[in-house]
């Protein structure tokens, strides 16, 4: 099974984007509130020094008086904190900068035009301009204090914000981890149960309460249901089984013992073949639904084994074959590149595959027909083949007749229960090998495909069971 | 059919003293008759704990063991005789047929298993194979019947001094067949022996098989090698 690995459509990643993007906007938010209020607060705070400023020069009575005071405060005040800039109605002016544009109202002067010089962009000054005694005066103050405001809490901002965002993002990305196992967990079970291993459960830790946690418990309890519903259905059908049976065996005792004494005219032994032929028939619909029922189960599993497909191919071609040859068919059998064609399974129930497989091939196909046995492999995968130039089954029949007791209108007539090639679907399913049927121009071609032996297991040679 | 009489198939004469645990009437009755007829000392049981006493204490040839009895099933049955170290041949009876009830019969020490229902001409063979299971002696270079030799070690066939060209698998069915004169081998036996096929083929193979095997063997001479046991199965016998 592929696991998916961290993706954007992981739930638990998609909820930490989300919420961390909310978080850097309404952090963002509530910092530029509080600039903003801080910045028109302290601004306010300037423009009162401005003003108080002016009224103190205002206060000072006679012109001359005033100059005085105002050429007194040029000489000490940085040009860098405060501007002084004083233009009497007739007279030049008198300043601590060279010309300053007037303003009327408050004023932002950018530091720019008042030097020329441009050390800082974000250097301004706050201006106002007011009559005083004969002449225009303008007091600005440095605005530095409230750009430098504005960085510092920049600063807090990120540095805030950082430490927040790494942490929501790595608990986000641990926490889409351990859901994304979980959920790999569920599905790996859902995909058991699917295959056939009933006794697969999702491993739920006992202080583990989350909803994902919830929904494997649920997955948990649904397959012990199903597997009880299976285990009473198994033995319902095996008790049915076996009720059926023993009348069927009296049946065939009561007609054997016919056969042995009594006897008879050619007529009636003719009619007891058939009743035979006929028990034995109901017989063998009986086992082959039987052992569907088995392998479905998928208990054989425990039993498997490294077996060569060459082996069981050749074997059972060469069974075949001398029966092919005398109803006028020929078995071809190729195998293309080199093997070992090892797989692990079941050496009896691969024969079986084979063999329905190729009498099927000569039930469907006209005397005269050529059947073809091909076996390749490449590095992944083994691929058995089996080919004829017969009707072949049309497109939409061919899902239909690997149903059990499914059978084609036109093949109503020849011999055979309708359950071969369910078996060979269910064998096929027990090996996790894929089972296609496919139009070979003219005929049918099953293809079945099994995954080679990990190189991890010991290749032995085919196990047989033998009764010795 | 009428034809068909059980010496054909005991043709020795062996007396097998035989207990048949079976808890269907009809069945178990037919198999008892049957053995009787065939000259075999028979004792029927219905009950599996009741079996396993008889089974212990009465010194038989060989068990029929139903796999399904009321007390004790057949399995647990002879998983406690064989871990009493009772060695006596078991041949198991069952309804169930599939992959797994075959090798789980054997593992617990069965020696054969027959799926119900069977003629009676297969349970027969399969008792004689049973009772004769092959005691590992000299192994023999040389397989002879009538004027048919088989050399296992130049693997060579010949009959009046005429050599026969055989296929490997037709060299080791008639190998099978005169390993075991004198007695039936069935379809299946042959089937399971030759081949190692344990499912139903669903068609006759074995018959075309033998039908080829008579073509070189039997055919181009007299006298036919190769019987037919109708009802059972096929034989060489050429006393």
């Amino acid at each position: 099974m592929k696991l998916r690995s961290l993706t954007i459509k992981s739930t638990p990643l998609r909820l930490t984007i989300t919420f961390l993007g909310i978080f850097i906007l309404s952090s963002a938010a509530s910092f530029a509130a509080a600039y903003f209020v801080l910045r028109s607060n302290y601004e306010s705070i300037l423009e009162d020094e401005i003003e108080q400023a002016i009224e103190v020069y205002a206060a000072i009575d006679g012109q001359d008086a005033l100059i005085n005071r105002l050429k007194t405060d040029i000489a000490v005040t940085d040009t860098e904190l405060m501007i002084l800039h004083y233009q009497p109605d007739r007279a030049a002016p008198i300043a601590n900068v060279a010309p300053f544009p007037s303003a009327g109202g408050f004023t932002i002067v950018s530091k720019k035009k008042i030097d020329g010089r441009d050390r800082d962009r974000s250097s301004s000054y706050l201006a106002l301009s007011a009559r005083v005694g004969q002449g225009q005066l303008t007091i600005a103050k440095t605005r530095e204090q409230v750009v430098e405001m504005g960085e510092i809490m920049l600063s807090v901002v990120l540095i805030g914000l950082l430490p927040t965002v790494l942490l929501t993002s790595a608990a986000g990305a641990l926490a889409t981890r351990r859901a994304r196992r979980k959920i790999d967990t569920i599905q790996k079970t859902l995909l058991e149960l699917t295959s056939g291993q009933m006794t697969a459960r999702v491993p739920v830790l006992e202080n583990d309460r989350d909803d994902l946690t919830e929904i494997s418990t649920a997955v948990n309890t649904m397959a012990s249901s199903q597997e009880a519903l299976i285990a009473s259905m198994r033995q319902i059908s095996a008790d049915i089984a076996h009720d059926l049976k023993t009348p069927i065996q009296r049946v065939a005792v009561i007609l054997d013992e016919v056969a042995r004494k009594t006897v008879l005219s050619a007529g009636q032994e003719d009619l007891l073949d058939q009743a035979l032929t006929e028990t034995d028939r109901i017989v063998k619909t009986f086992h082959a639904l039987l052992q569907l029922a088995q392998i479905e189960g998928g208990a054989v599993r425990d039993r498997f084994a490294p077996v060569d497909l060459q082996v069981v191919v050749d074997d059972i071609v060469d069974f075949l074959d001398a029966e092919a040859d005398e109803n006028g068919y020929s078995l071809e059998h190729t195998v293309i590149g080199s093997g070992p064609f090892t797989v692990y399974g079941d050496h009896h129930l691969l024969s079986q595959v084979i063999a329905n497989l190729l009498q099927n091939a000569m039930r469907h196909t006209v005397v005269g027909s050529k059947i073809k046995v091909r076996l390749s492999r490449d590095a992944a995968q083994i691929v058995l083949c089996v080919e004829d130039n017969g009707t072949g089954i049309p497109p939409e029949e061919r899902e239909k007749v690997l149903r059990r007791l499914y059978r084609l209108e036109q093949s109503r007539t020849t011999e055979g229960n309708g359950l071969g090639l369910s078996l060979v679907a269910a064998i096929c399913k027990l090996h996790d090998a894929s089972l296609s049927l496919e139009d070979s121009d003219p005929g049918l071609r099953v293809r079945i495909t099994f995954q080679t032996l990990p190189k991890s297991l010991p290749v032995t040679p085919t196990q047989k069971t033998s009764e010795a | 059919m009428a034809g068909f009489t059980p010496r054909q198939i005991f043709k020795d004469g062996t007396i097998m003293k035989i207990l048949v645990i079976e808890d269907d009437k009809k069945t178990g009755a037919y198999i008892a008759d049957g053995l009787r007829e065939e000259g075999h000392s028979v004792d029927l049981i219905a009950d599996g704990a009741a079996g396993l006493v008889q089974a212990s204490v009465g010194h038989y040839d060989i068990l029929i063991v139903d796999r399904m009895l009321p007390g004790i099933d057949g399995i647990s049955l002879v998983k406690t005789l064989r871990g009493a170290k009772n060695r006596t041949p078991v041949l198991f009876l069952t309804s169930l047929g599939g992959v797994d009830d075959r090798i789980e019969g054997l593992n617990s020490g069965g020696d054969d298993y027959l799926v119900k229902p069977f003629a009676f001409g297969e349970l027969s063979a399969r008792i004689g194979a049973l009772a004769r299971r092959p005691q590992m002696q000299d192994e023999p270079v040389l397989l002879k019947a009538a004027d048919l030799e088989m050399n296992l070690l130049t693997r060579k066939v010949t009959r009046a001094g005429q050599p026969i060209d055989l296929l490997p698998r037709e060299f080791s069915l008639l190998e099978h067949l005169l390993r075991r004169k004198g007695r039936v081998q069935t379809r299946t036996m042959l089937m399971e022996a030759v081949w190692d096929i344990h499912f139903d083929p669903m068609t006759n193979v074995v018959d075309t098989h033998i039908s080829r095997l008579r073509r070189k063997v039997d055919k181009p001479f007299e006298t036919e090698i190769i019987e037919t046991v109708r009802g059972s199965g096929y034989r060489i016998d050429t006393e």
